[in-house]
């Protein structure tokens, strides 16, 4: 591969896409270390001590090749998710002020773990961000949606919600119908839900359970399925409401990877409440502790 | 036996029950996952009501109960959402209210009681064409209303916030089910009576939901039982000579307890 100039952003993305040799004609000395690292050959006309470029003052040393990319792709806006920023938010619940002057900026893909005891009041201000929750004062905007308004109303799908799980009816339901309640009140044909499903459910590793009764699945099951109506949805924004509430350790270890896969490929922001702190530890996302009803 | 279906009001009577039994299980389907079983209580009181103010101002029993019935249901509703208080409990309320208001009426107007307990039995042979057709539009309204919004519908049985979520208007797609529900009971109330439609409305779900593995399964398994029990109650009730709602009933029962003993084998 032959290239003009090469930073550390390039030279990531270069060990990225597995380019085993190249030849850049200005290089920057801070991609030298990776290409070293990743045993990339690499011959150069100039070298320079670092480009003049942003991006590669902002790609530290402790990020991995994926975290580069995801970054990279961020940066250049080729994410699936949209901004959340909640402004000042407060949300009170019979009398009680539960979320309280609340503010939260999120870019496009990014991920947000929140913490917090139980009672905390995680659960009220995902469903605050959904709109299921009327705020007593401040305001929500996902991407250019200020949630509540018009707009919104007819996108409200943007959001993809995964909760515990604890649905108490048990009425007849395959898995595939449950996929297809992402496609909302579209109007497809046949083939082309189908192959929605197909598609969603396959990214999930669930496709085989298409026509099993939801009800009768395993908890991690159901989360898979969960999982796939949101990408059905085409969902950009994804809350996670204590999902691994009723799983077991194999269930938890799955739904890790799956979440981690997510983020690379789709990349859609999203915001995981847990108080699973052993479960939690093992993402590389950031991390905020929801308190007396701010975060801390 | 079938040179009977030559007399119109029993030809009629066959027709209604077919198109009742295929499509009324439709919404016994909602009422079960929304959990609308008060609702349908307040509906059967408000059908008493309805007859009795049509018995005291001399118009159509008919269509007094189900104006009656869509009144209570929009009150219903209103109230329930604005006040933010379980549609159920709201159901109880309205229940009691209608059956004071249709005493009122039996006795300021000096109806006589009798006549308006006769909903309770219903009144299969005694549709007139209009009534005919009019039930027959609303079994393909539910029909095609079922078929247009399926995904919405199964989104709203299976989890309120998902439906919302998934960009459905949840709270109008259940006020539309709500009042399709209202319609349903004032209709089966006329033709098998309020005592039991229950036969016609709630059994044949309950025996799909025995097998059913998908809401589709569901609603297809509840419309066949309908079927077989308004066909067969009705052929019953000729053969026999018993009232056509007992005889639904009967067999719907039996093949209640057949099916439920069977399930498990």
């Amino acid at each position: 591969m032959k290239d003009k100039i090469a930073g550390k952003a390039a030279t990531c993305l270069i060990v990225y896409f597995g380019i085993k040799r190249c030849h850049i004609e200005l290089l920057s000395k801070r991609a030298i270390p990776v290409f070293k690292t990743y045993g990339i050959e690499f011959t150069y006309d100039n070298l320079v001590d670092h480009i003049q470029c942003r991006t590669e003052d902002l790609i530290n040393d402790k990020m991995s090749i994926d975290d580069t990319y995801l970054f990279l792709r961020k940066r250049a806006g080729r994410v699936q998710g949209l901004a959340v920023n909640l402004e000042n938010i407060s949300v009170r619940i019979e009398e009680k002020m539960v979320i309280d002057h609340f503010n939260l900026h999120l870019g496009r893909g990014e991920q947000l773990i929140i913490q917090g005891a139980n009672g905390a009041g995680k659960t009220t201000l995902l469903r605050a961000i959904l709109g299921l929750l009327p705020i007593a004062e401040g305001t929500i905007k996902i991407g250019d949606y200020l949630v509540g308004g018009e707009q919104w109303k007819q996108n409200r799908n943007v959001i993809g919600y995964v909760h515990q799980e604890n649905i108490k009816n048990n009425f007849p339901i395959s898995s595939g119908e449950v996929v297809q309640i992402g496609l909302g009140t579209s109007r497809i044909s046949k083939s082309d839900s189908e192959y929605q499903v197909e598609v969603a459910m396959r990214r999930t590793n669930s496709f085989h359970l298409i026509d099993q009764p939801y009800h009768t699945l395993s908890r991690g099951e159901m989360q898979r399925v969960s999982l796939a109506r949101c990408l059905c949805q085409n969902a950009r924004v994804f809350l996670l409401d204590e999902p691994t509430s009723f799983l077991d350790q194999q269930g938890k270890e799955d739904l890790l990877l799956m979440l981690q896969e997510l983020s690379r490929n789709e990349a859609p922001t999203m915001v995981l409440v847990s108080h699973d702190l052993q479960w939690i530890e093992q993402f590389n996302w950031s991390r905020k502790e929801l308190k007396g009803g701010r975060l801390c | 036996m079938l040179e009977l279906l030559s007399l119109t009001p029993i030809l009629k009577g066959l027709i209604v029950l077919a198109l009742a039994g295929l499509t009324f299980p439709i919404t016994g389907v909602y009422l079960f996952r929304l959990n609308l079983l008060p609702l349908r209580f307040m509906l059967m009181h408000g059908a008493i009501l309805g007859g009795a103010m049509a018995l005291a101002m001399q118009v159509n029993p008919f269509w007094t109960t189900i104006v009656v019935n869509l009144i209570l249901v929009l009150f219903m509703a209103n109230i329930s959402r604005s006040l933010k208080i379980d549609a159920g409990q709201i159901s109880s309320f309205f229940m009691v209210i209608s059956i004071s208001l249709a005493f009122i009426f039996i006795y300021k107007f000096n109806v006589p009681a009798k006549d308006t307990l006769t909903l309770l039995w219903g009144n299969l042979f005694t549709l007139s064409w209009v009534e005919v057709i009019g039930i027959g539009s609303f079994a393909i309204v539910l029909v095609g209303f079922q078929y247009y919004f399926r995904r919405q519908l199964r989104a709203l049985f299976f989890d309120r916030e998902i439906a919302f979520t998934s960009g459905i208007n949840e709270s109008r797609l259940y006020y539309a089910v709500v009042f399709l529900v209202a319609i349903t009971v004032a209709l089966a109330m006329k033709l098998i009576g309020a005592l039991l439609l229950d036969a016609i409305l709630l059994l044949p779900p309950v025996i799909a939901s025995f097998r059913a593995k998908s809401l589709k399964g569901m609603i297809i398994g509840s419309a066949i039982w309908g079927g077989v029990f308004a066909i067969g109650g009705f052929f019953l009730s000729i053969a026999i000579d018993i009232p056509a709602s007992s005889s639904i009933a009967a067999i719907a029962s039996v093949a209640f307890i057949i099916i439920y003993f069977f399930r498990h084998k």
